[in-house]
């Protein structure tokens, strides 16, 4: 066997075991979910299962309790992702101009994305309890009224996108930080002797040689609040009169409540589609970056 | 040598597994241990005593030996389901009786009519309308181990103190509309002034409290043709009163104070609706005195919403299984006065009639509703009914609309869930 022939081979080997994960648990669901998209399928009624065409994506366009919970999406990227990005990059800035102890700040402020969901969800639970709630102590000891995070339909909102914020704004603010330290010292230094530095340094500067890693961490957290589904199912339940329940969670009650595995599936493309979208735009605008 | 001793020990181990998986080992007087899967949602104290009774049994019966598994409610019909329909799920399990017309409909529960009978459970032991809930085309697919009516708990000490007491000073809990509306402003104000963190009463499971209501008023889920009759005139005086208690009375607190049940365990709320089953929470707080009662008459009748666990098996059983399955469904039948300790009535009269049961203050008080309680509607789309009905109480709770405008809303939408079921089972009228 010639070389390249055997090189060839032995790459084959290294992919296989991922490959075959990722067949069996991405590239089969996937097709699945295609499958069930098309079908009524109820696990409540199995012997009526069947081939409906396009009845569910046009039952699902249709419906008001979807277009709800895409608002409701909408909403959390909306407010999610631009202040994500500001924290974030606050942060970054912050921690690249440390001279000392940056490691160690670093550390802690990337510790909240090493939490599972399920973990951050408890911790908020407790720090939103309106009774005995961390907030709620350092207001009442403010002499200030309680505020009821999660059950006032107009709060419970933005106390969700605080909580995410405080769950991901590390891990952004790290691949900020790594963006800003990839920037050649000598562009800040040529910028220094033609007289810009400080704020019109950074405009000038800094922020549009660090525009691809923001457009990357835009688009990325765009896409992720696009799936928008364990924070609100721990902390409201999607809850109060269905403020904050997204698509995700819509697709999950549809699903695993209701049992109409055929109709979930469609809401899942219809997502999928609105995701790809935004997938798509990021693959463009970093091939124009690039170019 | 040292080879050889290795495979000495491999050959010896390999023996052991076979042993172990030929169902030798263990095997009582000759025949094989039989082993059942038991599965519910019994996490919280109540999955103790369940525990217990299954040691109990597991010592009685030698060759049989039974396994809990727990599951949160939360999740527990998602994982029984998927479970069963592939023909993995448990031998047996437990389903609300609310839950059983999607359950049944699914295909996977076995007819249990042999458990009823001779050697098994007497079926005139049992309340008919809590054996209907059973009956599918004219087989039952379980044996009810439990009621569980909704009523009420109110804190002694609270209405000790104001002055709610009978001629022999204890405690009296209000029965009848004027009763509870004065009682619980008397417990908010009780001294004449009023208390900005303390209440009469409060909403714990608004949907549950409004479902307990509304029987009382002359409400109902469907009409005769099973269609969604939600906002029925009865349903609306129901919601109307539960809404006036906030918007008009200030008897009970802001909808955003999520005060409810853990305002009755911190002794800021003097009375509740619930569940029988939380009674277990309240058995673990030291020096809460509560008494347990009816829920008071607010309507023109007296009623309640109440549900039932029942004891169903899979398809598809041998022999061995179903015998072993059957007398331990007969054994938790039989010794359901000990599971009612866990917060529950029991479901067969005999065991109601005891002296022990009576003893349970709170579990005698709200079996007193069994003539009157109503189930869930028996029908398939019940969680889209229930997730209505939930909003409707919440927009009028919270002041957004008025209570006929909002069960409208819930009745339309929950119609539409009903006719969409309806088409896609191709079962006109679905289960009733």
């Amino acid at each position: 066997m010639s070389a390249p022939r055997l090189r060839g081979l032995l790459g084959w080997g290294y992919l296989m075991p991922y490959a075959s994960l990722f067949g069996l648990f991405v590239l089969v669901p996937i097709g699945v979910a295609a499958y069930l998209a098309v079908m009524q399928f109820d696990l409540t009624s199995p012997g009526s299962a069947g081939f409906v065409g396009l009845r569910n994506f046009a039952d699902a366009w249709n419906d008001e309790y979807v277009r709800r919970a895409f608002a409701v999406t909408a909403k959390f990227a909306a407010m999610m992702v631009p202040s994500l990005v500001v924290v974030a990059f606050s942060l970054a800035v912050g921690l690249n101009a440390m001279p000392r102890g940056r490691n160690l700040v670093r550390a802690m402020v990337f510790l909240p994305t090493m939490f599972t969901v399920a973990v951050t969800g408890i911790l908020w639970q407790w720090f939103y309890n309106l009774e005995f709630g961390l907030f709620n102590f350092v207001l009442k000891n403010l002499g200030l009224a309680p505020v009821p995070w999660l059950s006032d339909k107009n709060i419970a909102m933005p106390s969700i996108v605080l909580m995410s914020l405080w769950w991901t704004s590390g891990g952004t603010a790290v691949i900020l930080l790594a963006g800003l330290q990839n920037i050649p010292r000598m562009f800040h230094e040529a910028a220094a002797l033609d007289g810009a530095d400080g704020w019109r340094g950074f405009w000038s500067v800094t922020f549009p040689l660090l525009r691809p890693v923001v457009l990357f961490v835009i688009v990325t957290n765009l896409i992720g609040a696009f799936q928008f589904f364990p924070q609100a199912q721990l902390l409201t339940g999607g809850g109060p009169e269905l403020a904050t329940r997204g698509v995700v969670q819509y697709i999950y009650e549809t699903a695993f409540n209701g049992y109409r595995l055929g109709y979930a599936a469609a809401m899942s493309w219809m997502l999928a589609a609105v995701v790809a979208v935004f997938g798509f735009l990021q693959f463009w605008l970093m091939r124009k970056e690039a170019s | 040598m040292r080879i050889r001793q290795a495979l000495y020990g491999l050959l010896a181990t390999i023996l052991a597994i076979l042993l172990v998986r030929s169902g030798w080992i263990g095997a009582v007087g000759g025949r094989p241990q039989t082993e059942i899967s038991f599965w519910n949602g019994f996490t919280g104290p109540d999955g103790r005593v369940m525990l217990e009774l299954i040691r109990r049994f597991n010592r009685e019966n030698p060759d049989l030996k039974v396994s809990m598994q727990r599951i949160a409610w939360a999740t527990y019909y998602n994982k029984l389901m998927v479970a069963a329909v592939n023909g993995r799920g448990p031998h047996v399990f437990v389903i609300h009786a609310s839950t059983l017309p999607r359950m049944h409909r699914a295909g996977f529960l076995e007819p249990a009519d042999f458990l009823y009978g001779a050697g098994g459970v007497p079926e005139e032991d049992f309340e008919p309308l809590v054996l209907r809930t059973t009956e599918f085309n004219g087989a039952r697919v379980g044996v009810p181990l439990d009621i569980h009516p909704q009523g009420l708990y109110c804190n002694a000490d609270m209405l000790r103190e104001a002055g709610i007491v009978d001629e022999r000073g204890n405690p009296k809990p209000p029965a009848t509309r004027d009763e509870f509306l004065r009682a619980a402003a008397l417990m908010m104000h009780p001294r004449g002034s009023p208390s900005p963190d303390r209440y009469g009463f409060a909403l714990t499971h608004w949907q549950n409290n409004y479902q307990s209501v509304f029987p009382q008023f002359g409400g109902r889920y469907l009409d005769e043709n099973g269609d969604a009759d939600l906002d029925n005139p009865g349903n609306v005086a129901a919601l109307e009163f539960l809404g006036s208690l906030r918007t008009k009375l200030r008897l009970i607190p802001p909808p955003d104070n999520q005060l409810g049940w853990i305002g009755f365990r911190q002794r800021k709320v003097g009375m509740v609706f619930d569940g029988v089953y939380m009674l277990g929470d309240l058995k673990r707080l030291e020096g809460m005195r509560y008494v347990g009662a009816p829920m008071p008459v607010l309507g023109h009748k007296p009623g309640t919403m109440a549900d039932s666990h029942i004891l169903c098996l899979r398809k598809g059983l041998s022999e061995r299984e179903r015998d072993g399955v059957a007398r331990f469904i007969r054994f938790l039948s039989e010794n359901s006065l000990d599971w009612a300790e866990a917060g529950q009535v029991p479901a067969r009269r005999s065991v109601r009639n005891t002296d022990r049961f009576r003893r349970m203050q709170v579990q005698h008080a709200f079996s007193r509703q069994i003539p009157y309680m109503v189930y869930p509607p028996r029908i398939v789309p019940l969680f889209e009914m229930g997730l209505e009905i939930n909003l409707a109480v919440e927009r009028v709770i919270r002041g957004r609309m008025n209570a006929r405008e909002s069960l409208r809303i819930a009745d339309q939408n929950a119609q539409k869930a009903i006719d969409r079921d309806r088409a896609e089972s191709r079962r006109p009228g679905g289960v009733r």
